[in-house]
This record gives C-alpha cells, structure tokens and sequence, in this order.
C-alpha cells in the first residue's frame, strides 16, 4: 500500500519532481484525456488552465487515486506512481482539496480539521482538548480568529467551509497539494488570505497545484501555468514570459470575441419589482434593505460573503418567510408564500448551488430544463414529451449549450454547460424579473462571456435582472448600477461612471459613503 | 470499464432509456435463469397447475410492491402495508357482512370501505411526515401498530367471514388459467408505470426523490407529491386486502403481518435505489416474480421454508450490492 514518505528516493536533479506523459482517460468511448504531458518542478506553484471539460479535473482525480489512468506514464520523484486509490495517493504526499466540499456539516469544525488523524489520549480516547487546540491554532494561522471551533461546519458559509477544507488538508505533511477551483466561492480577501496560504506552504517546500479561472489569480501567485484544451495540454509557459491575453487565447485557440460593449445607452423602463424595508428571517438587519428594480436593468450587488446579498434574493422568491417589509411587482403589493408564487408573478431565481438547489443531476437535460415550466410541455398532466425535446433543442440552441442528446443526464455537461441549462430553465418561463445568485461561479471563461451576452440579452428584451456577485469585474461588465451590501444593509449605491473595485470594496467594508459614489 | 457500465450514466427517467433497458433485462435474465433452473431441477415445477399457483401467491406482494415503489422513489419507505392491509380487510369486512343489502351492494360498500381506509392510512403517514419533515421510517412505524391495533379493536380480534359468493368467485376465477386476481395486479402495474413514465406527477415523483430542493425552487409543492406517493401505498393496500378476502373469504385481523417487508424487498430487487430518485414499476414486477419463483421451486425443491427464507435475504442483499455498483458506474 501506501510507501512511507522516506523511503521514496528523491528526484535527480535533472529530472522533475512530477512527470506526466502522453496519459490517456477513456470513459466507454469518450476521451476525456486524450495525450496530457506536463511536469512539476520541486516548491513551485503551477496553474491549470482551460475551459471546463478541458481535462483539469481528470487528470487531478487521476493524480489522487480517485480512478486509473488507460495509458501513458506518471512518475513522482523519479519513481513510477500509479496510485490505486485516494489513500495511497494521500501515502505519496498528494493532497487534493477538491471543488465538492468534502467537509461532515454535522460535525464540528475542529472534528472535521482532524478527521484524518484524531489525537488519543494515553487511554486511547479521543482527546477533545488537543482537537480543539490544533482547529485553533490552524484557523489562527490563517486569519480565521472569530470562528468557534466547536461549532459545526453546517453553521459556517460556503466561503469559510471552502477554507476549512483547505486548512484540513493542511494538516497531514503534503508534497504536492493541489487545489482545485479553490477560490470559486471566496471573496476577495478571503482569496487574498488564501494567496498568503499558498506563498507560506511554497516556502516550505511544497509543490502546489492551482486550478483557476481567475487569470488574475494565476498571474498574481503562479510559476509556471498549462493550458488545457479538449483533453490535451497545448502549453506550458512560465508566467513571467507571457500574458493573461496570452493564456487565454491558447485556452480558446481563437481570439476572444471584443469585451463586451458595456457603455450602450439604454433607458430602463417602469419598476418591475420594488421592496421596501425588507427583512427576512435569515437577515438580523433592523431596518432591512429597499431597492427599486426597473424593467430592462441589470442591478448588482456586490458585499462580503455573510453581507446578507443571497438572502434578499431568497426573500423576494419566497424561500426564507419575510418578517417586515414590503413587496411590489410592477408597481402592486404581493405577498409570497413559497417560490410557487412568486414564479406565477413572473419571477425566475437562478440560485448560487447548482448542484443542490438549480438542477436534478441525474436526470435528462431536456426535464431539468422544463422542470419551471411542466404545464408548457403537457396537457392535463400528461407529458409531451416530443415538445419537451424540441423546446429543449431550443433553449439550449439559444444558449448555445455543447450536448450529446436532450436525453443525456445534465450531470454530464461541465460546468458552463450545467449553468446555461439552469439559465434555459427560467428561460423558457420568460421571466420578467431574473434574480441570479452567483451566475458564472465555476464557469469557464468562454462560457462565462457567452452568458453575459445572454444577460445583457434579456435586459436589451426588457427583463429586469438583479445579479448578486463576489466577481467584482463581473459586476462592473454587467451592471448598471452597483448596490453595495454590508450587515444586512446597503451602505451605498454606485452609478457606472463611479465603478471601481476600490469603491465597492470601501462600501463593502462600511467605509465613510463619501468616500465613493451617492449614498442611498 | 465496458462501453456498457458507460452508457449507464443515462438518465433514469425514460424506460426507454440504455440503462433502464439494460438493467431490467439483467433482472429479466436473472428471473429466467431461475425458471430454467427449476425446469431442470424439478419435476413439476413447469406446469400449469404450479404457474397458476406462482401468479396466485405474488399477487398480493406485487400489489403492495406497487405503491411501495413510488414512496421508495421520493425517497421514503412504507413499513405499515401489511397492518394497513389487514385494518383495510378488516373494515371492509365489517361492511361486507352488513345485513341488509343485496351481493352487489355488499361488494361495493367493501371495496368503497378497503380503498377508503387505505388511502386514509396513507394521507395520514404522507402528511406527517411531509409536514414536520419526519423521517417517513418512524411515522409508518407508528402507523404499523395503530392499524394493526385498529384491526383487532374493529374485528374483536375474530375473523369474518361468509361473504357472498359471487366475491369468492372473483378470487378464484382464472381466465386460460391465469387467476383474474393477478390480472389486478398487472393492470396496476401497467397504469403505475404510465403514471411514473408519461405524467407530470410521474416526473415530479423522480424529480423529488434526486433533489427536493430543486423542485420546490422551481415552484412545485414538495409536500403535496409527498402525501400522494404515501397516499397511493394506501390505496394499493387497500386493493390488496379486497384481493385477501376474496381469494380466502374471510377477514383476519392478523393478515399480512411481514408483507410490507416482502414488499419492499421485491422493489429493491427490482432495482430501485432505496435512496430515491432511481427505479422503474417493471423492476418492481420482476422482483416479485424473482421472490415468488423462489419460494415455489426451493419447496419444490425440497428446501424446508426456513432455507427459503434464508436464501431469499441473500437475494435481498445481492440485489443493493448489485445497485451498488450500478450507481458507482452511474456516477463516474
């Protein structure tokens, strides 16, 4: 089984800590690797780059065990490595912190930190106090000083889990340690904490592997970064010899279609969808939040993770009961009692989790996406389900979805793919009002411009969309006008003219609103 | 891995599907192995008179295996059919000796009494689990006791029996020796199958099973599917205690005691992930044709009833290792 970490011999100098080349993965009778050969150099950072689907994720699960390669060679310090499972992987010092969080929501935060190697007592019993000291001393490290240890991991947001999972996989001695989209769900400062991370364990010698599409991100931490594209590694560079624009373009293997206009004059149009005061249950706000949404705009907000913006969202939608404030669509008082209504007034959510709240994974493309809209594709309850598959041909030639067949499970699209078929399914109800919580996370990059343009489609159609986004950059492309959230109230609202990273983060740290932009 | 494991990570919602196919035809061939075994092995199980014998004695099970199916699909499980069968018999029972009324009047107050006191059962275990979020095992845990209870208190804990003759002649009638009972039985399985396959409800049944939360975000109320899977079990043990009494004419207040057991073992060998979301009403059909085969040709075999019972848990736990490996396939 797993070879203890001083028995393997250490790579020849010459030689690279990690090769890997011309490996092969087929699934049945698709290629999903199809000739990957990169190498790792001993303390550096190297990124992965590509479209989702490119063959990143692949190659990680291939490199921790999680299923075999088909064919080529992989060698870890100058010996053959083909581990058979994750635990051996983890006995060659390969760490992998994955994008699905991993992490026992039941279980405290020091419980899951040790989970690996629980401390004993000199009875053999668990020895609480030391668990609670190691979590402690671990989040300390990185700057989570506020967080109870003893809590449970259910309590925490998702940007704290993702760096509770990243702390646990800290905690057992690592050669490499990959990272796979870590930084998808963090805001800014936390990615920033996370970069500190990162600069501390390649000072001790780790390799680490960064999985990104954040370019930015790349550009601010990595050695070297690969190119990933249809199942094959077009290059690698050192980053200080090329270019984001560089990168990107291997990426794609086509120049970007022009940045969006973003500037084109539009005048919005009546109040869609307007609250007053609105506080939910989840929200411990006083005052609550009041925001006037018109036909035709993209609003944003923008906040810290834990600012309360996904939880106005839920409130408008009728997830979370309101316990103030009021509710106006298109100028009319309405009360919701559940999603249910608050669809029949026109009104679609693309929610912030795919996997556990936009789509049914294992099941057909063409029923996730007519999942809003059951009555459009049956009469008196009975399926029909050849119109189902045309308007499902539709949406998704609309949204210009990469698929096999309707019929195929949406758990085989990636992750761009999945969104757009989340996308189709409010679609195909033509909302008036589009709430979007996070809409491009875990998106590759030419995904992600596809479905700005689709947004800034709907607004030009006179949708009124409200964007909640940690992307700063995203809501500066989309928006046309920024509300900036922090402790459950808006600390302050941002014309186009006024967009800038340095004034919502000023906002969003509860800065003096005089600083940036017109107050509210 | 093969091109077939592949192609299993088609979606298991069209029977139509790969891997709906593929899979129901792995538990068809393992039912046929089974028939050509006994063929072999023993001297009487191919006959008529045992094939009759076989439809007569799963058709119980497979119509309660039938409303089990949709609360196994939503991710549940209904452990008090058998009680509920037996508190169905019982009432109906009650109402079929009724003085006063003429044999088709008599029948009719007791199939209205048995589906009536099914689907109560069933709306009460569906709404109270579904409203207060409670595991669906516990509720019907309760409802076992009570129906059962209810059986003995309505019944006096006696049997009744003298029911007209024209309802022991339904139980007992066969058409090309095929029991008109069992015919019920397949009648409810091709409708269920219409129902999961070709409606809304039958999507949404899936739906909630794989993610609740996604369904009830796009605006469909959880809670009612819920009740109505529940409420189906109910109905189905309903339909079943009618079959019971006129295939034995009488009404025991002991009847059915296991058969929820039988009954869901017959839809996890057909297949359907006891997680939810996963499954077809044809695998449900075979499972119990696998059960009912089993118990007749070990018999015949010569196996005492205990070897039998023991050989059929096997069966059980080879059927949720086998799904398994269907949904690790499934999934990578």
């Amino acid at each position: 089984m797993a070879a203890p970490l001083a028995a393997v011999a250490s790579a020849a100098p010459d030689m690279p800590f990690l090769s890997v080349l011309g490996l092969k993965k087929y699934f049945g009778g698709v290629k999903a690797l199809d000739g990957v050969s990169f190498s790792l150099e001993e303390g550096e950072v190297h990124a992965l780059v590509g479209e989702n689907g490119a063959g990143k994720s692949t190659l990680i699960k291939i490199l921790s065990g999680v299923f075999p390669h088909d064919a080529g060679d992989v060698s870890l310090a100058g010996e053959p490595y083909r581990p058979s499972s994750p635990h051996e992987a983890k006995g060659h010092g390969v760490q992998v912190v994955h994008q699905e969080f991993n992490l026992l929501d039941h279980l405290t935060i020091a419980e899951n930190i040790s989970i690996e190697q629980m401390p004993k007592t000199r009875f053999g019993l668990l020895d609480r106090t030391e668990m609670n000291r190691r979590a402690r001393r671990a989040l300390d490290a990185i700057g989570l000083t506020d967080i109870n240890v003893a809590q449970p991991v259910s309590s925490l947001g998702i940007a704290h889990r993702q760096l509770v999972e990243i702390v646990r996989a800290l905690q057992s001695k690592s050669r490499i340690l990959i990272l796979d989209e870590p930084t998808a769900t963090l805001t800014e400062r936390e990615t920033k904490r996370l970069f500190d991370i990162v600069a501390g364990i390649k000072a001790d010698g780790v390799t680490v592997v960064f999985v990104s599409h954040h370019l930015d991100e790349v550009f601010a931490i990595c050695d070297r970064v690969t190119v990933f594209r249809n199942g094959k590694t077009i290059a690698t560079d050192l980053i200080a010899e090329t270019t984001p624009e560089g990168v990107v373009q291997r990426m794609v293997g086509r120049r970007l279609a022009a940045e969006l206009d973003a500037q084109q004059a539009h005048t919005p149009g009546k109040s869609a969808l307007r609250i007053d005061n609105l506080v939910t249950q989840a929200n411990s706000g006083e005052t609550g939040v009041s925001l006037d949404l018109k036909a035709g705009e993209i609003v944003g907000i923008a906040g810290l993770v834990g600012a309360g913006r996904t939880e106005i969202l839920r409130g408008i939608f009728g997830i979370d009961p309101i316990r103030n404030g009021k509710l106006y669509r298109d100028g009319r008082e309405i009360r919701f009692r559940g999603p249910k209504d608050a669809i029949a007034a026109g009104i679609g959510f693309v929610t912030e989790d795919r996997k556990d709240e936009g789509l049914i994974l294992d099941m057909p493309i063409a029923a996730n996406m007519s999942l809003a809209s059951l009555k459009a594709v049956s009469k008196s309850g009975l399926l029909q389900l050849a119109s189902e598959t045309r308007r499902a041909r539709d949406g998704g030639a609309k949204l210009k979805l990469k698929y096999g067949k309707t019929s195929d499970a949406v758990s085989s699209l990636s992750g761009g793919n999945q969104q757009k078929v989340v996308l189709a399914k409010w679609l195909a109800r033509q909302p008036k009002v589009l709430l979007l919580d996070e809409p491009t996370r875990g998106v590759d990059v030419g995904a992600k411009a596809e479905i700005y343009a689709i947004l800034k489609d709907l607004a030009r159609d006179g949708v009124a969309l409200l964007v909640v986004s940690s992307e700063m950059p995203e809501l500066m492309t989309l928006a046309d006008r920024i509300l900036v959230l922090a402790e459950h109230q808006i600390q302050g609202e941002l014309q186009r003219p006024d967009f800038s990273e340095e004034n919502i983060l000023k906002l969003a740290y509860g800065q003096t609103p005089e600083a940036a932009g017109e107050t509210q | 891995m093969t091109i077939d494991t592949a192609q299993e990570a088609a979606p298991p919602v069209s029977k139509f599907s790969v891997r709906t196919v593929l899979h129901n035809a792995g538990i068809g061939l393992a039912l046929l192995a089974l028939i050509i075994f006994f063929s072999v092995f023993t001297e009487h199980f191919l006959t008529p008179n045992n094939i009759t014998n076989i439809l007569t004695q799963i058709t119980i099970n497979l119509i309660l295996a039938v409303g089990m199916t949709f609360v196994i699909l939503i991710g549940g499980i209904d452990l008090s059919v058998g009680s509920v069968m037996a508190f169905a018999a019982v009432v109906a029972g009650k109402a079929i000796t009724l003085p006063g009324f003429g044999p088709a009047e008599a029948i009719a107050l007791a199939i209205v009494a048995a589906t009536l006191t099914g689907v109560l059962c069933g709306v009460l275990n569906g709404a109270i689990s579904a409203y207060w979020a409670l595991p669906s095992f516990i509720i019907t845990l309760g409802m076992l006791n009570i129906a059962r209870g209810a059986a003995l208190q309505v019944s006096n804990a006696q049997t009744i029996y003298s029911f007209p003759y024209a309802f022991e002649e339904f139980g007992s009638a066969m058409i090309y020796g095929v029991p008109v009972v069992f015919l019920v039985a397949l009648v409810l399985v091709f409708i269920a199958w219409f129902v999961l396959n070709f409606t809304v409800f039958g999507r949404l049944i899936y739906g909630i099973g794989n993610n609740a939360e996604a369904v009830r975000l796009a605006g469909h109320s959880v809670y009612r599917y819920k009740i109505a899977a529940f409420t189906i079990c109910g109905l189905t043990a309903g339909i079943a205690a009618i079959v019971y009494m006129a295939r034995l004419n009488i009404s025991s207040p002991i009847a059915g005691i296991g058969f929820e057991l039988n009954a869901i073992a017959a839809v996890i060998i057909g297949g359907t992930s006891l997680s939810g979301g996963r499954g077809s009403v044809i695998g449900t059909l075979l499972g119990a044709f696998i059960i009912g085969v089993l118990a007749n040709g070990l018999i015949l075999i010569g196996l005492s009833d205990f070897m039998r019972q023991m050989i059929t848990g096997v069966v059980i736990i080879v059927a949720v290792i086998l799904d398994y490996y269907r949904a690790k396939y499934a999934s990578t």
